[in-house]
């Protein structure tokens, strides 16, 4: 009771709190500075492999240099070469045809093997893992393989060509097929990957929704129609930010299987840039093509992610 | 009465054209996909003359086993192996570190520019690789085949995810027992998330063993070549001998496709979080 009372007498202002010295930091500032050292290492490795990168070849993309040479300033010439030059705009249209022919198969594929390995079928785990091998395979053995394949006397002229009477194809050193065979080859590989992501916005969809559909007597193309697409756009836009960006950046195959040829036939972006800055020793313009692709790029992503935000507030 | 003859009745299964149909599409497509990998171990055990037979003669009629131990002789082989081995295993411990300690950093404190840095780390994907800076200092060594790779915007944004889950009440019991924060990092954080740790592993591993844009970049003596490009190289030069080159691919394939068989798991649930959750 007593001593209650005296300390309630004593007025709030008279509380003595001992002095915090200036450089000892509060509990809460502390837990701040920890926060953000942890986050410190994966910051230096972005800003010397990632940022530096970048801002060097922004800065090269106006200079002439090569290897051999000191950098030698010379403004916008570098891109101006590149707007008249046909190899650049033939890598350019290679690299999105690329992209269409087979990213658009992939996705439609994909969507289809996903729809199908989302029902109550047996083995529905071993059809998945047979298609996903493909994907967990290097770009390079996989090229490998099917340059035999695509070879005059490989494994499609001599086992599917040849028994319906077609005579066998020069797919790689055709100047009409060499793009069709990477495509070919990259649909077989990239599948299994769309395939997995589609079937889990899939997996996400309640499946009361189809219930309440089939009870108001809805067909399966309409439940298709109405529920699963809609339901599976954050996964559509998802695949095609994913496919656009590794697709626009495709190299080891036409590296490995054409080296861009017949006649720039299969010559991509990357390889352009590849080529012009370490065959041709033109690092200037090869700075100024990533330039470009990293434009392009970033256009792509970012259109996907305005469609994201607007499609996903409506 | 009536309920056991209800049961009892056993309607006669219509043939569900469907499935049957469903079936024969999804074992087309199989064999579809497994069919350029039987081509590849059948043409690695065949001898030159045998490759290019019609029809295709899918068993050799002896198994040459030189296509595997010839290239060897001829090139070093076991050493781009041990190379992409030593240098996948040492991007995957680094990214093991460094991407969980910015993605609990991103998940669980609050400070000023949290979400600038991680916008930054987001847009770090977009940048292509083919860029052509290459450190000339770094030509042919292993700190320029490994350091570069020390870390990666898609390891701290699964690791961030998987980390928004971890209870903030865990974090502030063990702060209040004294805990400091890297024994909260180490003693609690980890081995919460060691089965994201797992899968972030697995990831980083196979595309460092399929790494080969940065390796063509930085390396030029054959002897720090990892093993696609040793492979690649080796085709470009090789390209005619088929077996020998099949045989390589064959080991080339060999660790991913084991690992991956074994994880598989793993694999397909990494992705599976790391794209309904994004």
């Amino acid at each position: 009771m007593q001593t209650t009372e005296t300390a309630a007498r004593i007025p709030l202002s008279e509380i003595v709190v001992p002095a915090r010295p200036w450089w000892r930091l509060t509990h809460s500032q502390q837990r701040k500075l920890w926060g953000f050292a942890f986050a410190v290492p994966a910051m230096c490795f972005f800003a010397l492999f990632s940022i530096y990168p970048i801002a060097r070849t922004f800065y090269l993309s106006v200079f002439r240099y090569s290897v051999v040479e000191q950098p030698k300033y010379v403004g916008v010439k570098n891109f101006r070469n590149i707007l008249g030059d046909h190899r650049f705009e033939t890598s350019l249209i290679n690299s999105f045809k690329y992209v269409a022919y087979t990213y658009i198969p992939v996705w439609i594929i994909a969507l289809i093997l996903a729809l199908a390995l989302n029902t109550r079928i047996r083995g529905r785990g071993v059809f998945r893992t047979i298609y996903f091998v493909p994907v967990v395979m290097s770009w390079v053995v996989v090229s490998v393989i099917w340059k035999l394949i695509f070879h005059r006397m490989g494994l499609l002229n001599t086992m599917f060509l040849h028994p319906v009477g077609i005579a066998p194809k020069n797919w790689l050193t055709s100047l009409k097929l060499a793009p069709d065979a990477i495509e070919m080859m990259s649909v077989w590989k990239e599948v299994g990957f769309f395939m997995v992501i589609f079937l889990a916005g899939l997996q996400n969809i309640p499946t009361d929704y189809y219930e309440a559909a089939r009870v108001d007597g809805s067909t399966g193309l309409q439940l298709f129609r109405y529920i699963t697409l809609p339901l599976l756009q954050p996964t559509i836009l998802f695949c095609t930010v994913i496919g656009l960006v590794t697709g626009l950046q495709v190299f080891i195959p036409q590296f490995v299987m054409t080296q861009g040829g017949p006649v720039d036939a299969t010559l991509v972006l990357t390889l352009n840039i590849y080529q012009t800055a370490f065959v041709y020793l033109d690092g200037g313009k090869a700075a100024a093509m990533s330039v470009i692709l990293f434009f392009i790029i970033a256009l792509v992503t970012l259109v996907q992610f305005v469609l994201y935000r607007s499609r996903g507030q409506s | 009465m009536a309920a056991t003859s209800a049961t009892d009745y056993v309607k006669p299964r219509r043939i569900n054209w469907g499935h049957i149909l469903l079936y024969v599409l999804l074992i087309a497509g199989a064999i579809l996909i497994l069919l350029p990998f039987a081509y590849m171990i059948s043409t690695a055990f065949k001898n030159t003359g045998e490759v290019f037979k019609t029809p295709v003669q899918w068993i050799p009629a002896k198994l040459k086993w030189d296509n595997f131990t010839t290239p060897m002789h001829e090139h070093p082989i076991l050493r781009w192996f041990k190379n992409s081995l030593f240098v996948a295993a040492s991007v995957t411990l680094l990214n093991l570190l460094t991407c969980s300690l910015a993605g609990y950093s991103f998940a669980k404190f609050k400070y000023p520019g949290r979400d600038l840095l991680f916008g930054v780390v987001l847009a770090t994907m977009m940048i292509p690789l083919a860029i052509v800076v290459k450190n000339l200092g770094w030509v042919d060594t292993y700190w320029g085949l490994i350091i570069p790779a020390g870390t990666s915007a898609f390891g701290i944004f699964l690791m961030r995810q998987q980390m928004l889950g971890i209870p903030d009440d865990l974090l502030d019991a063990a702060r209040l027992d004294g805990c400091s924060e890297p024994r909260i990092y180490l003693g609690i954080v980890l081995p919460i998330s060691r089965t994201a740790l797992s899968s972030l592993a697995i990831f980083i591993f196979m595309w460092n063993w399929d790494s080969f844009f940065w390796p063509l970049l930085v390396t030029t003596d054959e002897r720090y070549r990892t093993l696609p490009l040793g492979i690649a190289l080796f085709e470009s030069s090789y390209g005619t001998n088929y077996p020998q080159l099949m045989a390589v691919a064959f080991l080339a394939m060999l660790p991913v496709l084991i690992v991956f068989l074994l994880l598989q798991r793993n694999f397909i649930e990494a992705l599976t979080m790391s794209s309904v959750k994004g």
